[in-house]
């Protein structure tokens, strides 16, 4: 048991453990030993407009993909709730489908269909983009939480006098507000650290960190690429973080009913 | 702060679940301000019934009428009907205080009068002290008050209570039908009630509609339904229940009842030929000769069973042409009789009730 567990932090971790130092080298080269400790490479990102304009870029994109996928996505669950069972479970497939397609087919498929409207390398195609892949993310936690909600709640509302919106608002949004948090949070991630339909989609002007590391990475070896990878991995490891500690919150909820 | 009070008409109502029949040509008047139980086994339709009223089912067939007005296919919330689930349905992100004030903010009810009105709903319920709660909070009878308080405090014309007590410990279930009682009383709104509780029906309502796989057996007071039961199932459904199968035969002095091994004239069946089912209840039955219970009809039997629950026994008897005799006696009067032993029984015939009689013997 030790050992196995030991095994599998050692394959998952080690490389990790040996890049990431890495980005506090003092000296120029990607390689051990170091030439002593240095935050100098921090520096050298912070001041880089390339870098800087990747790191807006992303965020840029990956907000505005995690609010399209929450509507897209949330409609969709909300709607499927409202379903027979057979529609629902044909809906559920659909709906989770883009996530089962090869991401190298959805990029080629988006890179074409982007082309003949004349949006390849905006923004709007990247959000667009990831939002699809976002959606079917936020569709599955959301729809969890829904059916974790008892349905007389909204009978409840209902019987006394509220409106459909005014239920969604003010009863089934509130009670199912974990499930649409870590689907904003996974669409987030999602968008943030993917590389392939970016890679069709990007513009100088619109590329993202994973593409400007990509770029780095052929271009020169400097540490500045791992100050970024650890920054990257450093932000995925808190929102995952975020995510376990929503999951405990959402714990309680389900156990009054 | 007494409240508006609607008149319900059930019209014909007929509810298809695919191939099944859960409702057949159902149909009910419920007056204004009247407290009416469903009352019925699982499966019987009530819940269906009461779920058609509250607007969560369509109906395959058939009208409800509020105060003369056609609301069969109007949304749950146009209704304006209150509504006690089960599980009480309380909103488990607020608190009491907002659970309550749930309805008068979704009709925009000023803040100040919101604040009065809750006030004074719970106080209805007693729960004062309790109004920044949380209802995970709450036990679980004060929980149904405050299901109770959200559904009253907008007023509505109609209660609809889904077997509110069912949920509940016996003890709290008697002091909160009380309550209810006296709700009612002091509201006039017209309150349907759905339970398969017998007593709760029985001790809450003024009028209980006996369901059975899917119609209405018989509407009445629960005097009513006990007295007089229009079919055996109420008959066997209601209390405990003798039934003497036999058939009515023209006698001297008007209709005579032969079956059981007994034969006695029923002069008021008001028929005096064909199969009939008499029910005699068995704390209108006695041990002891006819002389000396004020009975009018004697027979032997044998003690089967007997079970003795402090005030009284019930004794089990069989005799040849009866499979199966209840009788109580009260505890105190008269020495325990012994299983196996003979027992002289007796009752008076006007206690009797033909089954499916509108009157008395």
């Amino acid at each position: 048991m030790a050992l196995s567990v030991g095994f599998g932090l050692a394959f998952l971790i080690v490389p990790l453990a040996i890049v990431m130092p890495l980005a506090f080298n003092g000296g120029s080269y990607l390689s051990y030993p170091l030439e002593g400790l240095s935050l100098r490479w921090f520096g050298a990102v912070l001041h880089n407009p390339p870098w800087l304009a990747a790191i807006a870029n992303s965020f840029r994109v990956a907000l505005g993909a995690t609010a399209l996928a929450l509507v897209v996505g949330g409609l969709a669950a909300i709607g499927t709730m409202a379903s027979r069972r057979l529609t629902a479970i044909v809906l559920w497939a659909l709906f989770v489908s883009p996530l089962a397609v090869p991401s190298i087919v959805m990029a080629v498929a988006l890179y074409f269909a982007f082309a003949r409207l004349g949006l390849n390398g905006t923004y709007l195609s990247l959000v667009i983009a990831h939002a699809l892949l976002g959606a079917p993310l936020v569709f599955v936690s959301v729809l969890n939480s829904l059916r974790g909600l008892p349905p007389e709640l909204e009978q409840a509302a209902a019987s006394l006098g509220a409106s459909r919106w005014m239920r969604f608002r003010t009863v089934i949004l509130p009670l199912t507000l974990p499930g649409f948090l870590t689907g904003a949070i996974f669409a987030f991630v999602m968008s943030f650290d993917e590389v392939v339909i970016a890679l069709f989609l990007v513009s100088p002007e619109t590329q993202t960190l994973p593409i400007a590391l990509f770029a780095a990475l052929r271009d020169r070896l400097e540490p500045t690429l791992v100050v970024v990878a650890l920054s990257l991995t450093l932000l995925s490891g808190l929102l995952i973080f975020a995510l376990a500690r929503l999951r405990r919150s959402a714990a309680p909820l389900g156990k009054d009913q | 702060m007494s409240g508006a009070a609607g008149r319900l008409d059930i019209v014909g109502i007929d509810k298809h679940y695919g191939a099944f029949h859960a409702l057949r040509d159902v149909s009910l008047s419920i007056g204004r301000g009247e407290f009416v139980t469903l009352l019925g086994p699982s499966g019987s339709g009530k819940t269906t019934l009461l779920r058609i009223l509250a607007g969560f089912e369509t109906v395959t067939g058939g009208q409800v009428l509020l105060d003369g007005r056609d609301i069969t296919s109007l949304i749950p919330e146009r209704r304006d009907f209150g509504l006690v689930f089960q599980g009480y349905a309380l909103f488990p992100h607020m608190t009491v205080f907002d659970n309550v004030a749930y309805p008068l903010r979704v009709r925009r009810v000023p803040r100040a009068e919101i604040a009065r009105r809750v006030g004074e709903l719970l106080d209805l319920v007693q729960l004062s002290g309790l109004a920044g709660r949380r209802p995970a909070a709450l036990s679980g009878g004060q929980q149904q008050r405050v299901a109770l308080a959200r559904a009253l405090v907008f007023r509505p014309e109609v209660l609809l209570l889904d077997e509110p007590m069912s949920a509940l410990d016996k003890k709290l279930r008697g002091d909160l039908q009380q309550e209810l009682r006296d709700i009612h009383r002091v509201l006039g709104t017209t309150f349907v009630n759905v339970t398969h509780d017998q007593e709760e029906a029985m001790h809450m309502s003024d009028r209980i509609a006996i369901m059975n796989r899917g119609v209405i057996e018989q509407f009445g007071t629960p005097a009513a339904l006990y007295r007089r039961p229009a079919s055996r199932f109420v008959a066997d459904f209601l209390g405990k229940s003798n039934i003497l199968e036999g058939v009515l035969e023209a006698g001297a002095g008007g209709p005579c009842f032969r079956g059981g091994g007994l034969a006695f004239p029923v002069p008021g069946a008001g028929r005096s030929h064909g199969p009939v089912e008499l029910m005699i209840r068995p704390e209108d039955a006695a041990l002891g000769p006819a002389a000396a219970t004020g009975g009018d009809v004697e027979f032997t039997a044998r003690v089967c069973e007997s079970t003795y629950s402090g005030d009284r026994t019930l004794y089990t008897l069989a005799a040849p042409g009866l499979d199966r005799f209840l009788v109580y006696s009260r505890a105190g009067g008269g020495a325990a009789q012994d299983i196996g032993a003979t027992v002289t029984v007796s009752f008076p015939i006007r206690e009797c009730a033909v089954i499916g009689a509108s009157s008395p013997v």
